[in-house]
């Protein structure tokens, strides 16, 4: 009965004497009887019917003392049915999220209302203190990873830094060697391993590794993505418009491209081509990553949204496929838009909407790329020893444009070159190979990098 | 070496030679002059834009190579990309032939400018 009963129905109000009723009927009863029949007064039905009442009315004291016990126990179960859904539905939450927040277990019982009960506030107190512990090894577990990966970055960057220019001074010399070949090998291997580290910051939240100090084109961030990946020999660039990206996202769009590249380049053929298409859209740049790949079925491109929208917790997060996650996670910083389609080449196109808000116009290039007159620039100290040898003295110029480097005048040695070289280009053997490593001062003077960057002599 | 990264480019040598360290035209060397035959297609690659662009006149490779901010060896990998399109032409200086000075021949001149490297 009490099981069945609905909550609500086991705390109405009952009479309070409700026990009377069970000997009123008979003491009536017996009354009416006496006086029907004044001729049964005699001492032994009498004492009968007393006996008789006095034993029902013991029966409905017990009756009633049964029933308050089971009122009784009835509300305390109902009380504690109460408290235990108050502990499920609002102490547990509360202390869980006090505890995820940062605070301690001891900070966090303080916070919320404890059980009044002793039993289910020492339940509180020890899974208030688990959780605590568990939530103190993740956030090391994390801190710990993202510590890591914030040194790998940091390596990484540097050493990029490194064979830049170690690749700037042999890329000057000797070209037979080979050393340019192996510095881009480590380049390679570098980069993608940066690729590996950044990937781990971002899903451990831990800050970008490096931020650009200007918007970086279009251009740059796609071969940046493509120099992070494997198979960049496979990607393609067509129409990169002459835009840019705001220096403070350009390390995670690159980063997001990357990711996509990669999973282009992987889910596809190796013999098949990634093509990569920007477009100027309305509300940005459109980037779409498209390969010739398995088609994905519904359900692929079903977890590959969800892996792009899954929220903030690394618990979402599988094993094998980071990328998405990790695009999904640069996507919500920097509100870009991540939208996955079958592609009309066979495969999967992948469309990376960037932002107006992230889109700057190109900056001027920062070498002097774009001389205004240079037509006369050919004389360059450089092509002095063999070119000018037949010239008089030439004049210096003013070294204003050079950086303080003497420059030979123009117009004089290369009216010489053209004269003598007036057609076609002469045999292999012409002239000697100029050693060019004696260009790195024109070089460094011309570009105007430091001189940190320029060959010493060795 | 010193630590200013924040001047880079994200770009990486390999990627603008789509992977190749050598296979330039071994008769480009670094004051061969090039000129640009064709204007630059929107398609381009952006270097390879630039150096027609930057070759309107003759211009040296080791030039072209310092405006560009790239090596030697990956202008010469840029240029003989143009130059196998038919985009550019080159012109090979050709040493000044002077019996009458043979102290100017390009070899002593090289030897003389390597040693004054060398002090």
């Amino acid at each position: 009965m009490t099981t069945t009963t609905p909550r609500g129905a086991v705390s109405q109000p009952r009479p309070a004497f409700r026990w009377a009723y069970l000997p009123a009927v008979p003491l009536l009863l017996w009354g009416g009887a006496l006086l029907a029949f004044p001729a049964a007064r005699q001492p032994w039905p009498l004492g009968t019917a007393i006996t008789g009442l006095v034993l029902l009315t013991v029966l409905a004291l017990v009756v009633e003392r049964r029933e308050r016990t089971v009122r009784a126990l009835r509300a305390e179960l109902d009380e504690l049915r109460t408290s235990t859904e108050l502990l499920a539905r609002d102490h547990l939450p509360r202390l869980v999220e006090r505890l995820r927040e940062g605070d301690s277990a001891e900070t966090a019982l303080h916070r919320i209302p404890l059980p009044p009960d002793a039993a289910r506030a020492a339940v509180v107190r020890l899974i208030a203190a688990e959780i605590a512990v568990s939530e103190r090894r993740r956030s090391a577990a994390m801190a710990a990873c993202a510590t890591a990966a914030g040194r790998m970055q940091a390596l990484t960057t540097a050493m990029l830094a490194d064979l830049r220019r170690m690749q700037e001074r042999y890329g000057d010399g000797d070209t037979d060697s080979g050393i340019l070949g192996d510095l881009m090998h480590l380049d390679h291997s570098t980069a993608q391993a940066g690729r590996i580290a950044d990937s781990i910051a971002v899903l451990t939240g831990a800050r970008s590794g490096r931020r650009w100090s200007r918007a970086i084109g279009i251009e740059s961030i796609l071969r940046g993505a493509m120099a992070r990946i494997g198979a960049y020999r496979r990607v393609r660039l067509h129409n990169v418009p002459r835009q840019a990206i705001a220096g403070f996202a350009a390390e995670g769009v690159i980063h997001a491209v990357a990711e996509l590249l990669d999973n282009a380049a992987k889910f596809s053929p190796p013999t098949s081509e990634v093509h990569v298409h920007v477009e100027e859209v309305q509300a940005g740049i459109a980037v779409m990553v498209e390969d010739s790949g398995l088609v994905m079925g519904e359900e692929a491109l079903r977890r590959a949204r969800e892996s792009v929208a899954g929220d903030a917790d690394i618990t979402t997060i599988s094993g094998s496929r980071l990328g998405l996650s990790v695009v999904g996670r640069i996507a919500r910083r920097y509100d870009l838009t991540v939208s996955f389609r079958s592609s009309s080449r066979g495969g999967t196109a992948v469309v990376l909407l960037l932002p107006n808000k992230l889109v700057k116009p190109l900056p001027a290039a920062p070498a002097p790329a774009a001389r205004p007159e240079p037509t006369a620039v050919a004389a360059s100290p450089a092509a002095a020893p063999e070119a000018a040898a037949p010239a008089s003295a030439p004049p210096r110029d003013t070294a204003a444009e050079t950086g303080g480097l003497p420059q030979r005048r123009r117009g004089k040695t290369l009216a010489a070159v053209q004269q003598q070289t007036a057609d076609s280009r002469p045999a292999k053997d012409a002239g000697p190979a100029t050693s060019p490593r004696g260009f790195g001062a024109f070089r460094a003077a011309v570009s105007g990098q430091d001189q940190n960057g320029t060959p010493k002599d060795a | 070496m010193s630590r200013s990264h924040r001047d880079e480019s994200p770009d990486r040598l390999y990627v603008i030679t789509s992977g190749r360290s050598d296979g330039a035209d071994e008769a480009l060397d670094a004051v061969t002059l090039v000129v640009a035959e064709s204007e630059p297609t929107p398609d381009m690659q952006s270097e390879h834009a630039a150096i027609l662009r930057m070759c309107r006149g003759p211009m040296a490779v080791v030039e072209v190579s310092a405006h560009l901010g790239l090596p030697l060896a990956v202008t010469r990998i840029l240029l003989t990309d143009l130059l196998d399109g038919g985009r550019i032409t080159a012109r090979h200086p050709r040493p000044a032939p002077s019996p009458a000075h043979p102290l100017a021949s390009p070899d002593v001149l090289e030897k003389v400018l390597v040693a004054l490297h060398n002090l």
